[in-house]
């Protein structure tokens, strides 16, 4: 019999699955334009330089041009209200040194704090270079965004699980008593074992594609660049399939309930763990990481999360081996619970 | 013997749905599995294919012990299914071709046989077709193909032409003898009468879980007291005359239908020209009167107690 056909037909057929498309492939984009929306002004900040306007004869003139995320534009007074209208200055810093704005934001606060500063080192007759504040200002920006940005690692991680559904998909066809194919493939001379392994690889390949997808829609549409370290990433997503898959396999064959509720379930399972590790608010991390730290390490995608945060913002790799072992030693349990009710050839009831 | 079902029993839980049940099935035969619903039938081919684990018995096909591991057995069997049973996501053509590549490892054998399969059930118009966009008799037509199309040399149909219109069914059936023809064994499950006495070589009739009795349909009609029944419609006949009738060669019962008489007969020769013999004799006029031979319904009436009607 032709392997290859088996498993090109058993991904066509998951492909065209309307399931598989919206939860694998769509929804996660659309969680993550929704994600983008919520917190973009958060964001923004990291990308765009800060305009302030300051007369030419002010005299932390210099010192402002030369920090490099602030773009100094030479105006007068009698400029200030239009400029600050139109929206093409940020802030102006009058000669005592106050703000002037049309608005208060997170670009406004961070040039209040590095005038605050100036302002401090000139009282303290330091020495002013315009480098240290950049300094500062970054790591005070990163601080700020941060916390965002772990909200898309969750995501992240709990969509390289969402080969669940293609697991689920493929229980279903593989049981005389799930499906009626089932029972006419069972009927037929194709091993079980080479339908479940081809299941899934095609689940892996075609979850694997999906996650390309949302990576792609998060660092071009929304520019916003999670990593640093792919290939360590790459490790950690990978895992977290593998550990969908099979989670979707073994929901699938321990139970005859209805594909859609084991899709429910799948959806919910999925939704609450990626919860607890801070995608619908960083927050949650908090409180658990003080009220029951223990979770965060048993959590699968609090695993897959917190690792790619410190693999691609910390520049950590090391240490990165027990968080693959505890992922690795779940999919190996679901492996072995699935074995158990697959190894059942044929059935008392259909 | 191409499959050997002895003593076979099947509970559900409470039910008992094969109750030492026996089937045989020889080589190159169509035999017709004839019963009404929830009498076993789906069960009985479960249990053959090694699907369903059955409480006692013996199953054996191409002579040896038939188990879900036995692929080199699979490998000869097609299966048509009672539910419609294919990939909701493959088209017309992709489903029959996967399941014809379970079994057919040489590319232009394999393109050749989807193309007679497609033939065969008459789907050439749908091949892109997605199943959720066929009707329900050309889903059963896309179900019978994906079963039929790698020509195995034993056959499963499970009422496979249910919901199928007169006309499609007609030309099914002419496909699954000329199958047979071919050198396929069929069996075939079915509760329609014309269907079964129209195919099948050979029938057994079940009844809650039990073969009930099996021959050619000459042979279960045999089986039956009633050979012929004659219905005839007199103008004017007083009772003492049809009490006469009794004495007719081989009558055996008289039955009024309103105002048909129906005239049963046994086993017998000449029973209407002996009928028309007394007619003349008591100068009786008669309206309408035909000869009725058994039908299968007769038989499994007869035998079962009850009508087996759609
Ligand atoms: N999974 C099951 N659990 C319990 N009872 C069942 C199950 N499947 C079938 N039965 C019962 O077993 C009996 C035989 O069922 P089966 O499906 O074999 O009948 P059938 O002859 O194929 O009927 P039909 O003509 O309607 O297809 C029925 O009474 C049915 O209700
Ligand atoms: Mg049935």
């Amino acid at each position: 019999m032709n392997i290859i056909r088996n498993y090109i037909y058993q991904g066509k057929n998951l492909f065209r699955d309307g399931t598989f498309l919206f939860w694998a492939m769509v929804y996660p984009i659309i969680l993550a334009f929704f994600f983008n929306l919520a917190f973009s002004s958060m964001m923004n900040v990291n990308f765009d330089d800060i305009q302030v306007g300051i007369e030419e004869n002010n005299y932390i003139f210099p010192i402002l041009e030369e920090i490099e995320f602030i773009n100094i534009h030479k105006i007068t007074q009698d400029q200030v209200d239009e400029k600050l209208f139109n929206e093409e200055i940020d802030a102006f810093v009058d000669s005592d040194l106050h703000l002037t704005v049309k608005k208060s934001g997170i670009r406004q606060t961070i040039i209040k704090e590095v005038v605050e500063q100036i302002k401090q080192t000139v009282k303290l007759n330091r020495p002013i270079d315009g480098t240290e504040f950049s300094v500062n200002y970054v790591a005070g920006k990163n601080q700020e965004s941060n916390s965002v940005i772990i909200i898309f690692y969750s995501l992240i991680a709990m969509v390289s699980t969402y080969g669940v559904f293609a697991g689920i998909e493929t229980a279903s066809l593989m049981q005389a008593n799930l499906s009626n194919l089932g029972l006419r493939i069972n009927a037929t001379p194709l091993k079980k074992q080479n339908f479940l392994i081809a299941g899934v690889i095609v689940s892996l390949l075609l979850n694997l594609l999906a996650n390309t997808g949302l990576l792609l829609f998060i660092n071009y549409v929304l520019k916003i660049h999670l990593f640093t370290n792919i290939a360590y990433s790459l490790i950690f997503i990978i895992l977290g399939n593998l550990l969908g898959v099979i989670l979707g396999i073994f929901i699938g064959v321990s139970n005859k309930k209805s594909p859609n509720v084991k899709t429910a379930i799948a959806i919910s399972l999925t939704l609450f763990l990626s919860f607890l590790s801070g995608m619908m608010g960083p927050w949650i991390k908090a409180i658990i990481e003080k009220y029951a730290p223990f979770l965060n390490r048993i959590n699968p995608i609090s695993i897959i999360t917190n690792n790619l945060y410190r693999i691609n913002l910390l520049g950590n790799t090391k240490s990165l081996g027990e968080g693959i072992a505890v992922l690795l030693i779940y999919s190996m349990v679901l492996l072995i619970g699935s074995y158990v009710f697959l190894r059942r050839k044929s059935y008392d009831s259909i | 013997m191409v499959v050997k079902v002895k003593n076979v029993v099947k509970r559900y839980e409470e039910k008992i749905a094969l109750d030492h049940f026996n089937m045989e099935v020889n080589e190159g035969e169509i035999l017709g599995l004839l019963g009404p619903n929830g009498c076993g039938k789906t069960t009985a081919i479960n249990c053959i294919l090694s699907l369903l684990k059955f409480d006692k018995g013996e199953i054996q096909v191409f002579g040896r012990k038939m188990t879900p591991n036995s692929y080199d057995i699979k490998r000869q069997i097609g299966l048509v299914p009672q539910e419609v049973s294919v990939f909701e996501n493959l088209t017309v053509k992709e489903n029959i071709d996967y399941f014809c590549g379970l079994y057919i490892d040489d590319k232009n054998t394999r393109r050749q046989y989807v193309e007679e399969a497609i033939e065969f059930v008459g789907l050439k118009d749908y091949v892109r077709f997605y199943p959720r966009k066929l009707s329900g008799g050309l889903k059963r037509r896309l179900n019978i193909a994906c079963g039929i199309v790698h020509k195995p040399k034993l056959i499963f149909l499970d009422e496979p032409t249910v919901a199928v219109d007169a006309q499609s069914r007609n030309f099914i059936l002419e496909g699954i003898k000329k199958l047979n023809r071919e050198g396929s064994t069929v069996i075939y499950t079915t509760h329609y009468l014309e269907e079964a006495e129209m195919l099948c070589n050979r029938i057994i009739i079940m009844d809650n879980g039990k073969d009930i009795a099996s021959g050619t349909i000459e042979e279960l009609k045999a089986m039956i007291t009633t050979l012929e029944k004659i219905v005839v419609r007199f103008v004017n006949i007083e009772d003492e005359v049809i009490n006469k009738m009794y004495k007719i060669p081989h009558v055996i019962d008289i039955e009024r239908n309103g105002e048909d008489f129906i005239i049963k007969f046994e086993n017998g020769i000449n029973n209407l020209s002996n009928l028309l013999s007394f007619i003349a004799e008591y100068n009786l006029t008669y309206i309408k009167l035909y000869s009725q031979l058994p039908t299968l319904n007769d038989v499994f009436l007869e035998l079962t107690g009850k009508e087996l009607r759609d």
